[in-house]
């Protein structure tokens, strides 16, 4: 099947937006929501499923999985295509939801497999489906709840992944394995093994303020890692926020500095 | 020919994403061909580790040590990975039989833990179904186990807030002839009872746990006898006697607390529904048959005629339907109900009881003009 090959530009530094550059003819898939700008010429379509062709041959049964699987994972169930319907190329651009980095990675050089999770990922190259991938350790289920469904990227085009905060890449090698923050996770290659484990002591897991459960990404392969969730930052937002009972402090004010002092900036 | 899978290879001298590429398999090795250096890399059947890899969907791992270094070869596409499972005999590769071992291990604790997933989801339903089935014992139990000072503080509660919407006539000649009855009838019991008559013209009659029994004047006035009020009053004494009010009330209070376990809402207290749900109290059918069966005996007991009990349902049941008597509609079919004393009246064989010394009926000329408001 032929892949778009897209020429894309990414802008900014931490709020970043990558601008596509469709060929005559050439589509791009988006989140709902991420579209920024979009030229003349670029037609947008609503299509039942992930958008691929490989959902656009399977029969209604299969289209009715598919669309099973995207509510259960809490995903709307059209997605949206954006395609050049001019004589000439033409932009459009999609925008990171929050603070972060947006990567472009080129699925052919990991293998045609991305595992992420399922609010990373921001657009790509038409042609690439977009599945759910249950992660088949049953404890991932039962004691993570994050990291066991996952959005699987596969393809041979170009894919763009939001990262929250600094993004940091790991390549591990043939058994190496790094413990990460279950929500810090953006996505990993397949040959990644990928697990949940009980932070392992109960002082720790009580009082440290991480998380009960690690995940345990072992190599081969690439890791992807963001060093701010979402979820991190809002948790810092809804503390700070006077409406949800946070201190309303003026900025200039004496107090205000004196209670930054000693207040810190503790997570 | 041999068959070609592609595979995701990862060796000395590859990036660390590895390289995608092919594995073809020989009746002695595997060989991993690189596309792009047309570098071939194999190893023979007893060289080979394997192990279960893949995020979602179950892929092979086959790796070996070679002169050079650690190789990796992935074979993540489900079907590629099955057919070379089925390719292989498992006995020339030592490590399929320890590999299918553990997965038949895997694949019996992925079942045990998605059974306790959905025994965890269902809980509340099984709760439900259990409560379904055991309501009934589990009620009358916890009904046996409430004080009778405790049921007797709650049916006079429960009274004193009704007593502002009902005009008791708890004097004269009708008044008198139900306390004698009641005091005859509950003779002996545990309980402390309190009679009452309302001007009500409904056909109703009802019992509050702890002994208070609330008689209508429409419903005295549809009784022909003094016997036939005897057995009004001795089903509903009876009610008092098994707790049934208890039980209702405690079954409600139950399924009240099971809904709201299995729907996970709290936001209603079960003590301010107590006092609402006993002044609408409706018993079981079995409740009703129960007391029926019980007030005959008692009626026996206390050498009044229970022919006036089957004889009074005689009466309901050509009031059935027209809807006057609320006191049929939570009650099972007066037939059913008649047949069934009538028969426990059969087995007296005869038995001759003297006539209540409350002839004529009703009580007094002056109070029937009221009773027949």
């Amino acid at each position: 099947m032929a892949m778009d090959v897209i020429d894309y530009e990414i802008f900014g530094d931490d709020i970043q937006f990558v601008e596509l550059e469709l060929d005559p003819g050439e589509a791009a898939v988006g989140e709902a929501g991420a579209m920024m700008m979009m030229q003349d010429g670029i037609e947008m379509d609503t299509v039942f499923g992930d958008g691929s062709a490989q959902s656009a041959q399977s029969g209604l049964l299969g289209k009715l999985m598919g669309a099973g699987k995207r509510l259960l994972t809490g995903e709307s169930l059209f997605t949206t295509i954006f395609h050049n319907e001019g004589t000439s190329k033409r932009r459009v651009a999609f925008a990171a939801p929050y603070p972060g980095k947006i990567i472009a990675i080129s699925l052919p050089d990991i293998g045609g497999t991305m595992i992420c999770q399922k609010d990373s990922f921001l657009c790509a190259a038409r042609g690439v489906s977009l599945g759910i991938a249950f992660n088949r350790k049953i404890g991932t289920g039962l004691f993570g709840g994050e990291g066991f469904i996952m959005q699987k990227l596969e393809g041979d085009g170009m894919v763009f992944v939001h990262a929250g905060g600094t993004l940091a890449i790991r390549d591990l090698a043939p058994g190496e394995t790094l413990r990460i923050d279950t929500g810090c996770v953006v996505g990993f290659q397949p040959s990644v093994d990928f697990d949940i484990q009980y932070v392992g002591k109960l002082k720790s897991a009580l009082f440290s303020g991480e998380g009960l459960f690690f995940a345990t990404l072992r190599g081969p392969g690439r890791v992807w890692v963001q060093s701010l969730p979402l979820s991190r930052l809002a948790n810092r937002i809804i503390k700070a926020a006077p409406v949800a009972g946070g201190r309303s402090v003026g900025e200039g004010s004496l107090l205000g500095g004196l209670g930054g002092l000693l207040d810190g900036d503790n997570d | 020919m041999e068959a070609s899978y592609p595979a995701q290879i990862f060796g000395p001298g590859l990036p660390a994403t590895g390289r995608t590429g092919s594995l073809r398999l020989f009746p002695a090795g595997v060989e991993a061909i690189l596309p792009d250096d047309s570098r071939r890399v194999a190893a023979t059947l007893t060289e080979l580790r394997l192990r279960e890899v893949g995020f979602g969907q179950p892929g092979l791992e086959l790796a070996w040590t070679a002169a050079d270094g650690e190789w990796l070869i992935h074979v993540l596409d489900p079907a590629s990975s099955a057919a070379l499972r089925a390719q292989w005999p498992a006995a020339a590769v030592p490590g399929l039989q320890a590999l299918q071992a553990h997965e038949r291990r895997q694949r019996s604790r992925r079942r045990l833990g998605w059974s306790a997933l959905a025994l965890i989801a269902l809980s509340p339903l099984l709760l439900v179904g259990l409560f379904w089935l055991q309501a009934d014992r589990l009620a009358a139990w916890l009904a046996e186990q409430v004080p009778i000072a405790e049921e007797t503080r709650l049916g006079r509660t429960t009274f004193a807030a009704m007593r502002g919407e009902l005009s008791l006539i708890d004097e004269g000649p009708t008044y008198a002839a139900l306390a004698t009855l009641g005091q005859r009838l509950t003779a002996g019991s545990r309980y402390t009872y309190e009679f009452h008559v309302v001007a009500d013209p409904t056909l109703n009659a009802f019992a509050l746990p702890g002994g208070v029994v609330v008689v209508n004047t429409g419903l005295i006035a549809a009784t022909s006898s003094a016997e036939e009020l005897a057995g009004v009053l001795a089903h509903e004494v009876q009610h008092v006697e098994l707790r049934h009010g208890t039980q209702t009330l405690i079954k409600g209070l139950g399924w009240q607390a099971v809904w709201m376990f299995a729907t996970g809402d709290f936001s209603n207290t079960l003590a301010g529904q107590a006092a609402l749900q006993l002044g609408r109290l409706k018993f079981s059918r079995d409740a009703e048959r129960a007391a029926d069966k019980q007030g005959f005996e008692a009626l026996v007991r206390a050498g009044i005629n229970p022919a006036g009990m089957p004889r009074f349902f005689a009466t309901l049941a050509r009031q059935d339907g027209t809807g006057a008597a609320p006191f049929l509609s939570t009650h099972p079919s007066s037939q059913d109900r008649q047949a069934a004393l009538e028969s426990m009246l059969a087995g007296l064989n005869g038995r001759p009881f003297s006539a209540l010394a409350l002839a004529p009926w009703p009580p007094t000329a002056s109070h029937a003009d009221q009773l027949q408001q």
